[in-house]
């Protein structure tokens, strides 16, 4: 156990301090009956004995005007005065240093805790000790509100509605006055909806929060970044302080939409007077479901070539899926024609209208077959007039 | 609707029948081309029938069908020789009266002939005979042609044999179409045939026609046949189509009485029996009371004068069919024939006479070898 060697070492060590700050204390003053004075660093609640006076400081009154509230009091009860010091002002108590009283200036104000004293006094009343105060520095009246600003999501798509939340919090101990919310309007990314803007309590006590909510609509893609929102207010003593949200970025990608691709295929050209058929697709490209799809067709020249099957309606097609079906050609005159198609759907963002078209080749009737019609008439013929010359050939 | 057979024997009488049938195609030259696509468009059901020894002669016809044309075999053709022909006929009558059987019923026949030569004179005597034993209704009209007076004397000795048969035989009257008199047309002799042959034609087709049409005033078989047995059963038809110059019917049917409008040289004012006048021509054409006088002034002349008229769009056409009761041309002719027999015969004589002389040189002489 060696604890019994320690002790002894640990309040020697805690005397000596005492002695050098005496020692210290002592060199300010040069003989008994001038006045001198002393400089104290001091917090609430902390005390001065000089003589009989007891100068405790209550209260930091303002640290803007520079009123600081002091006690000061003598053994006996003879003086017991609480006065608001204005900074910078010599005070004097019973008469001033001059007159064996005392005199005390606010030299400094740090901040709603603390302040710099200096005591001017008589040496004759000895020298001044400090006596820190024993409760903690109490929490005092000091707000700190916590902003934050906050989008439901990071990531949208043009025309998805979002909420934006702000909340303010106070995570200080003193109540927040005139408190001020500054959101910046609406990007130009968006348009506003409802609740702008914002609307957060005035006051708001310590540990108690509030928060406003407001509801805008994406209109334009793009990676934006949402600057910070601030928030002023004072505290009870008017004190003016602000705080700010962190700035953040969302991502609004581009709307979410049908994208139907028509196709046209026809089976190679078209004999005249022949069949065949036109195999239509339509192959849903975008990211959303197409809807009350509607497909009209025209051909050019409206002529010669008869196309049955070209109208459909389909009510649904998914993103990625495909619908085919086939129209029915029948060439009645050579030429070219060309299909238009007309679809005519709901893209989830209204109605959206895709063209598409094929071509389709009716061919000139086969020369063979223009000579078969014309030597079986001729070859009906020779055989006519052979079967008559035979008649009267004798 | 009559039954009509037309028979054309002899090379003259297939070529009359081949005007015919060449008129039955719209006649002139598109009938070449309309015989490929058409048929022959006859007013009645006609059925033709061409006869001849000769098969050059039938192989020569164009616009009748050759199921139409009878070949009728004889070694060496008649050549002229109407007892070569009466011998072929009466071998082959069975062909030739089957060829025609065939052919269904008839009403009426018309049997075309020249006279001089030796198959069609000497065939259609019997040919008649034959026709009338096998139709007992049938009227027969031999439509004969004479020949011209130079064309020799055998011509003209069968002219007159054949129509002294020709006479004699049952037949309801004869035509008569004198080839003497109507060369006159043309220069050469082919041309002139061939415009002969289309003026019978015309002719015997509107006669058929009118025969068989609904008239205003009505003609009909019965009729020309008592036309035919008028006189000397011996008669010839005239024509006349009025032109835009002159619509008169009066005109038109005294026209067609005109000697250059006949067939045959008569003179009908003089020799007329009974005649039968078919006018044919748009309504607006045919006074009835024109026709009438026209019509009444003729039976003054002519013993009786049938009447046809039919309702045709179209200037006024007429034909006149009309027996005779005396034929001076053709009596000069049996003396033509006669005085040329007799020569012949002289001839013949003298010849014999003069060889038998000449015989006498080597009367009483042996060959020697
Ligand atoms: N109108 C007219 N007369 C003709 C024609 N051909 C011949 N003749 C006449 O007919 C006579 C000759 O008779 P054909 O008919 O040729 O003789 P056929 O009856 O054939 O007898 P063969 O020839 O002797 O066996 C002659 O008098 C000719 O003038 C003709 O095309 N038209
Ligand atoms: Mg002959």
């Amino acid at each position: 156990m060696q604890r019994p060697i320690y002790l002894p070492c640990l309040v020697y060590l805690l005397f000596s301090i005492l002695l050098m700050q005496a020692a210290h204390a002592k060199e300010a003053t040069d003989n008994s009956d001038e006045v001198t004075f002393k400089d104290y660093t001091l917090n609430i609640g902390d005390r001065i004995d000089l003589g009989d006076y007891q100068m405790e400081l209550i209260e930091i009154q303002s640290v803007r005007d520079g009123l600081v509230v002091m006690r000061t009091s003598k053994v006996g009860g003879s003086l017991d005065e609480q006065r608001a010091l204005l900074l910078d002002s010599p005070n004097n108590f019973d008469g001033g240093a001059e007159n064996k009283g005392i005199t005390i200036t606010v030299a400094d104000i740090f901040d709603e805790q603390s302040a710099k004293v200096r005591i001017e006094y008589s040496q004759s009343l000895g020298s001044p000790r400090k006596h820190a105060s024993e409760r903690p520095a109490l929490a005092l009246d000091k707000p700190e509100l916590f902003v934050q600003k906050s989008f439901e999501r990071n990531q949208m798509s043009v025309g998805d509605a979002v909420k934006v939340t702000i909340t303010v919090k106070n995570t200080g101990t003193g109540q927040a006055l005139a408190i001020k919310a500054e959101d910046i309007p609406p990007l130009p990314e968006f348009t506003y909806v409802a609740g702008y803007p914002p609307k957060i309590k005035e006051t708001i006590d310590p540990g108690q929060s509030d928060s406003a909510v407001y509801v805008m609509n994406a209109v334009k893609e793009g990676s934006i970044r949402v600057p910070a929102m601030m928030v002023s207010y004072t505290d009870v003593k008017k004190n003016a302080k602000s705080n700010s949200s962190e700035p953040f970025n969302i991502l609004i990608s581009p709307k979410s939409k049908a994208d139907l691709a028509i196709k046209l295929a026809s089976s190679g050209p078209l004999a005249l007077d022949g069949e065949s058929m036109l195999n239509i697709s339509i192959s849903n490209l975008g990211t959303a479901s197409a809807s009350r799809i509607e497909v009209d067709g025209t051909v050019v020249p409206s002529e010669g070539l008869q196309v049955t099957g070209l109208e459909k309606s389909f009510f649904e097609i998914m993103p990625g899926a495909e619908v085919n079906y086939s129209a029915s050609l029948r060439g009645q005159k050579a030429g070219n024609y060309i299909i238009h198609l007309k679809v005519n759907y709901d893209g989830g963002d209204g109605s959206v209208i895709r063209e598409g078209t094929g071509e389709v080749v009716v061919l000139e009737r086969e020369y063979k077959y223009q000579y078969l019609l014309l030597i079986i008439p001729i070859a009906i013929i020779i055989a006519w007039m052979y079967r008559r010359y035979r008649e009267y050939k004798y | 609707m009559l039954n009509v057979l037309i028979l054309g024997v002899g090379q003259c009488g297939n070529r009359i029948l081949d005007a015919i049938n060449k008129e039955a195609f719209g006649g002139g030259g598109a009938a070449n081309l309309a015989k490929y696509y058409l048929r022959p468009k006859f007013p009645s059901r006609v059925e033709t029938l061409a006869i001849n020894t000769a098969i050059n002669d039938l192989k020569e016809l164009r616009f009748t069908t050759a199921k139409d044309r009878l070949h009728v075999p004889n070694l060496h053709g008649v050549g002229a020789n109407r007892n070569v022909g009466k011998q072929a006929f009466m071998d082959n009558r069975d062909v030739i009266m089957g060829e025609i059987e065939k052919r269904g019923d008839f009403d009426i026949a018309f049997v075309i002939t020249s006279t001089s030569g030796g198959t069609g004179s000497s065939f259609t005597p019997l040919l008649i005979n034959e026709l009338k034993r096998q139709y007992k209704d049938i009227t027969v009209v031999t439509v004969a042609v004479l020949p011209a007076r130079e064309e020799g004397s055998i011509y003209l000795q069968n002219a007159a044999f054949c129509m002294r048969e020709l006479m004699e035989v049952e037949a309801e009257g004869i035509i008569l179409a004198d080839n003497q008199y109507m060369k006159r047309f043309s220069g050469d002799i082919a041309s002139a045939y061939d415009k002969i042959n289309n003026m019978i034609a015309k002719r015997l087709l509107f006669l058929i026609e009118s025969l068989d049409s609904e008239m205003l005033s009505v003609t009909d078989l019965g009729d020309f046949k008592t036309v035919m047995n008028g006189g000397l059963r011996i008669g010839t038809m005239g024509f006349y189509q009025a032109d835009s110059k002159n619509l008169s019917i009066r005109d038109a049917i005294e026209n067609s009485l005109k000697p250059v409008n006949l067939l045959y040289p008569a003179n009908v004012g003089d020799d007329a029996a009974r005649a039968m006048i078919i006018i044919q021509g748009s309504r607006e054409h045919l006074d009835v009371d024109e026709i009438t006088k026209e019509v009444e002034r003729l039976t003054a002349s002519a013993g009786h004068v049938f009447k046809g008229i039919v309702v045709k769009k179209g200037n006024p056409k007429v034909l006149s069919v009309f027996t005779v009761a005396s034929a001076p041309e053709l009596e000069s002719i049996y003396a033509q024939a006669a005085r040329g027999m007799q020569d012949e015969k002289e001839k013949r004589c003298r010849a014999r006479k003069q060889l038998d002389d000449a015989f006498a040189h080597i009367e009483d002489l042996e060959e020697i070898y």
